[in-house]
């Protein structure tokens, strides 16, 4: 794997960059240009975080002061109690919760199993199957909402949140997820397959024990694509679901209003921060298996 | 599973390994055939009807949805708005990308920590992202505010009809573009070293360098990058729907955001389902040409 | 790459379509004399609101032990009628529902709804007579009742009296005493308060550059309207140009309204005056400054009244139409419209009196109960709606966007309006 990412790889003894974009003698000033390009470049990826943690600490008043404050005069958190008042926040949060991770296991199997078949085992209409499952590729699951609205309909799982788990796992979503693993399960040396079957080990612990250990980078990929996928989806919850109790959290963030309409600010932006603080920092925490796990789906050709 | 040593004479290891093929993609197939080419099948079906939710009929109208699809004011709008954004996402995102990787390929220290920066609102819930991007377009919001610091008057980003357009881009830009900058970074680092040093003897310049070095390089992931980036910037809607609602005029109602509204808020679900099509067609032809073009400018395939 | 795949896959397509088209309700009735529980679509999640609804509810579960449960369902306000609609052809339809005054026309003749006449002509003591004509009219249709008009709002001006002090303005009584509460001399004085304070002048409450019908409010005074009684646009008609330019120019020239794009709230003391329905006093039980309502101000035309209307309706895919009617005949009936009149002005002309409201409303005046409700009620005119009203709404937004920006050209855009809108209103 010729994948890591930047920072991790030890510079080489002459001190060239791996990428040799720069020239000998790179001046100081030089440097001190980039640096302060690349932190100006960085206001508009921190600072929108940055005003919806501190303003959901301000009154709503104080929200629009203009110019803003960067901190607030009196931090408080009323907005966040409220939060739980106005909505059933807690089950939104749980739903969220819950359905991603079914769908990230879900698709975790669905997908290596699948990848794994079409790379390892030879089987009449491989190919043509491949090809079939290939078109999700192509086909957005927004073309097929309306039609899918109707079939869950006919099966009575409207405001339900089958929708949301099983279209993710097994239709057009996981396409992708097949597909990369399939590109790594080519890639596995045959030898180590061989000598499992010397010991007697079926395909299915062939697939098991040998092929997924080594499958652990892909496999996270896989995981994190499919986590952030379900996690912001939109467009399908608020097609499929009406209920305040059956909402996911981005469906939630929308509906932050007072009985008649009337929009409560700093309620949402409360909410706003609960919904991508935690995700935030769990990111921060594993940032280098993160971003190395996404270097290492085979996806950069 | 079965047990490993079989028990059937039936059982070949052959026939047992074919078995074991089908059902590993047994569901991913079958998924495929329920969730992914039934419902294309059904777009097509669907597409033939008016279906009126309140009254409760749904009846066969030939090709009438298409004939009003033909004649539809709205849909030049719709499609050029598509367009625009399409195109502007791409360019932006991936000259973006690609520079911000170039810059933190050159291994300065503190690289990681900018890394991190930018990939950062990749994993904050798109939503929440949009909400807060919707308070700081606010004329009196804080974009402008910040703005006012350095003495200048920022628009009314929101209501005017091409920062709207500008806006919403630079919004999913910044939202996404730390995902291929990943991508390109890890691209970056497999070009051997020894090409560049090797043409820095030729007494090649950075910039030719960057020409006839990186890019055909790295042009496989270029390809891959512009694929996913097209076909995800035909699927935009969240951000639609926080920021502009379409507006202002219809100069933000790109195709998937006019599919909803036409099928879910005006209940014309059979116009929605020929919108599909429509969508269907675009999305289908863009990957086939992207696919072609891959011959005449991917340096090398793997 | 097999072309022969196709064939199969072909056909496994076609026989889902077969399978999956024959569309409709499976409304199985169930048991006919089971249990039976009723669900109520509303849009409020106020406690309150839902407190009372369940006390009307529990008396009536006691005297019909068939009906085991009611519930009130609040759906979002924001986007509640498409949610709404979604539940019904999800086959997933509550019994009863609240249904705002815009989708009032689609619900009406779609033959969603139950007619109710009858049932509330039969049932005992219900005095179906004394249900104003101006409030029932919007939901009948051919003569029949389809929703019951059970809350009927009018739009009326709160004043926030500590910002027109602080700015030096009269106060909106004495405006009234002096004959000068017209919509020139509001919009001068909200002007005056919005470059003395920083705070902003007047809001007009939900419109906030996408709600136009509730600019209803305001071109009434001109005695415009968006379209006629024949389907008509007069978006384009001298009355609506004048309204709308006076309008314009109350953005933009003398900046009494904040402009698109920028939020201001009345409630939280950020503007001198708001137009809204009396409902929202219920928002003022904390507020932190002196506040006054009044109706809204005179127009060139004169005065008048605008009204905003909810109904309540029976839907006929339920599994008991019939109980959920006769449920709506005992939530409606005097004694319950009486106490519901705290928060929703009812439709009875007996109990549309200032003294029964002022009894349950605490915050309000009976003098401001009787200049705004009662006046506004029997005199209002109802905000616009027609049938397919989502896409006519969506449509004039889109138009009207090009007014909201200094150098429109007001008669342009708004024959613009007509151009676009008129194909949806003669559908």
């Amino acid at each position: 794997m010729s994948s890591e990412v930047a920072t991790r790889r030890p510079r080489n003894p002459r001190g060239t960059p791996a990428g040799g974009r720069r020239p000998r003698g790179d001046s100081a000033r030089g440097r001190l240009a980039v640096y302060g390009v690349l932190a100006l470049l960085s206001v508009p990826f921190l600072f929108p975080t940055w005003w919806m943690v501190t303003s959901s600490l301000k009154p709503a008043g104080e929200i629009f002061a203009f110019p803003p404050s960067l901190l607030p005069d009196s931090p408080r958190l009323d907005a966040y109690q409220r939060v739980f008042e106005v909505q059933p926040f807690a089950a939104q949060y749980l739903n969220s919760m819950y359905i991603a991770l079914v769908v990230t296991l879900g698709t975790l199997a669905v997908s290596s199993l699948a990848g794994y078949a079409f790379a390892r085992i030879r089987f009449p209409g491989q190919n043509a199957l491949f090809l079939v499952v290939l078109v999700g590729l192509l086909i957005p699951s927004e073309v097929t909402i309306v039609p899918l609205f109707q079939m869950f309909n006919e099966w009575g799982m409207i405001d339900t949140h089958w929708p949301l788990i099983l279209v993710p796992i097994l239709g057009a979503p996981s396409v992708l997820a097949t597909l990369i693993m399939r590109q790594f399960f080519i890639a596995i040396p045959h030898e180590l397959e061989e000598a499992g079957r010397l010991d007697g080990l079926g395909r299915f612990a062939l697939y098991w024990r040998i092929a997924m250990p080594l499958a652990r980078p892909a496999l996270g990929a896989v995981a994190i694509f499919t986590f952030l996928h379900s996690w912001n989806l939109y467009l399908e919850p608020i097609v499929f679901l009406s209920t305040p109790e059956n909402f996911t959290l981005p469906q939630a963030l929308t509906h932050f209003v007072d009985a008649y309409g009337g929009p409560m600010w700093d309620v949402q932006l409360a909410a706003a921060s609960m919904t991508a603080l935690p995700v935030l920092v769990f990111f921060i925490a594993m940032q280098r298996q993160f971003v190395e796990g996404l270097a290492h789906t085979g996806l950069k050709g | 599973m079965s047990s490993p040593r079989g028990g059937h004479r039936f059982w070949t290891g052959r026939r047992r390994e074919v078995l074991a093929g089908y059902l590993f993609v047994a569901p991913q197939l079958i998924g495929s055939l329920v969730f992914v080419l039934l419902p294309l099948g059904l777009v097509f079906w669907y597409s033939l009807h008016e279906w009126n939710v309140l009254a409760g009929t749904f009846e066969f109208t030939g090709l009438d949805n298409y004939d009003a699809l033909l004649n539809d004011p709205a849909l030049p709008g719709v499609l050029a708005a598509t367009g625009v954004f399409s195109v502007g996402l791409v360019v932006f995102n991936l000259s973006l990308a690609l520079w911000l990787a170039l810059m933190l390929n050159r291994r300065l220290a503190g690289t990681t920590f900018f890394r991190t920066v930018f990939f950062s609102p990749v994993v904050v819930s798109l939503v929440a992202w949009t909400i807060v991007w919707r308070f700081l377009l606010q004329e009196n919001g804080g974009v402008n505010g910040l703005l006012d610091l350095v003495g200048m008057t920022g628009p009314n980003w929101l209501r005017g009809e091409g920062t709207a357009m500008l806006s919403v881009i630079v919004v999913q830009v910044f939202k996404n573009v730390g995902l291929n900058m990943v991508l390109f970074l890890a691209a970056l680092q497999g070009v051997p070293r020894e090409l560049y040093e090797a043409a820095t003897v030729d007494g090649a310049g950075r910039w030719r360098r960057f020409r006839s070095i990186t890019v055909p390089m790295i042009s496989p992931t270029i390809l891959l990058t512009s694929i996913i980036t097209v076909v995800g910037s035909l699927q935009v809607f969240a951000q639609i729907d926080v920021l502009t609602s379409g507006g202002p005029g219809t100069s933000t109602t790109v195709l998937v955001y006019y599919l909803y509204q036409q099928a879910f808020q005006f209940h014309h679900f059979g116009y929605g389902a020929t919108l599909s099509v429509l969508l269907f067609a675009i999305v289908f032809v863009l990957t086939f040409v992207q696919w072609q073009l891959r011959k005449k400018w991917v340096f090398h395939e793997q | 790459m097999r072309p022969s795949m196709s064939t199969p896959l072909a056909a496994a397509t076609l026989a889902g379509l077969l399978t999956l088209t024959a569309c409709g309700g499976s409304g199985s009735g169930g048991d006919p004399d089971g249990p039976v529980s009723l669900r109520v679509a509303v849009w409020t999640a106020n406690d309150a609101h839902l407190a009372l609804f369940d006390e009307i509810a529990d008396a009536y579960i006691a005297e019909h032990p068939r009906v085991e449960k009611i519930t009130f369902d609040p759906l979002p306000f924001d986007g509640y009628t498409t949610a709404l609609t979604t539940q019904i052809a999800g086959g997933n339809a509550p019994d009863l529902a609240w249904i705002f005054e815009s989708s009032a026309p689609d619900f009406v003749s779609s033959g969603a709804l139950v007619p109710l006449d009858e049932v509330l002509t039969e049932t005992e003591g219900y005095a179906f007579d004394d249900l104003l004509p101006a409030t029932t009219e919007l939901w009948s249709e051919d003569g029949r009742l389809f929703a019951y008009p059970f809350s009927t709002s009018p739009f009326a001006v709160f004043a926030n009296l500590d910002l027109l002090a602080e700015a030096g303005v009269p106060t909106p009584a004495e405006m009234r005493g002096a004959g000068e509460w017209t919509w020139e001399e509001v919009i001068s004085a909200a002007s005056t308060v919005a470059g003395e304070t920083g705070a902003s002048g007047m809001v007009i409450r939900d419109f906030d550059y996408t709600g136009w019908d509730y600019l209803a409010t305001l071109w009434t005074g001109w005695d415009a309207r968006a379209w006629d009684e024949s389907s008509v646009c007069g978006f384009d008609r001298p009355e609506m140009v004048e309204a709308m330019g006076f309008l314009h120019e109350a953005v933009f020239e003398h900046g009494a309204l904040p402009g698109p794009g920028t939020s201001a709230d009345f409630f939280a003391g950020e503007a001198a005056y708001t137009v809204t329905q009396i409902s929202r006093a219920s928002l003022l039980e904390e507020a932190g400054f002196a506040w006054d309502l009044l109706p809204l101000p005179a127009g060139p035309a004169g005065e008048y009244a605008v009204i905003g209307q909810a109904g309540l309706g029976v839907l006929r895919v339920g599994d008991h139409p019939d109980i959920a009617a006769d449920f709506l005949a005992h939530f409606t009936a005097p004694e319950n419209s009486a106490e519901l009149a705290q928060y929703f002005p009812p439709p009875r002309a007996s109990q549309l009196t200032a003294e029964t409201l002022a009894s349950s409303n605490p915050l309000l005046t009976e003098e401001q109960l009787r200049e705004t409700v009662v006046a506004g009620t029997v005199s209002g005119v109802v905000k616009p709606s027609h049938l397919g009203q989502e896409q006519i709404a969506q449509t004039v937004r889109a138009q009207l966007d090009a007014l909201w920006r200094p150098d429109a050209d007001v008669p342009a855009v708004l024959g613009d309006v007509c151009g676009a809108v008129q194909p949806l209103l003669d559908r």
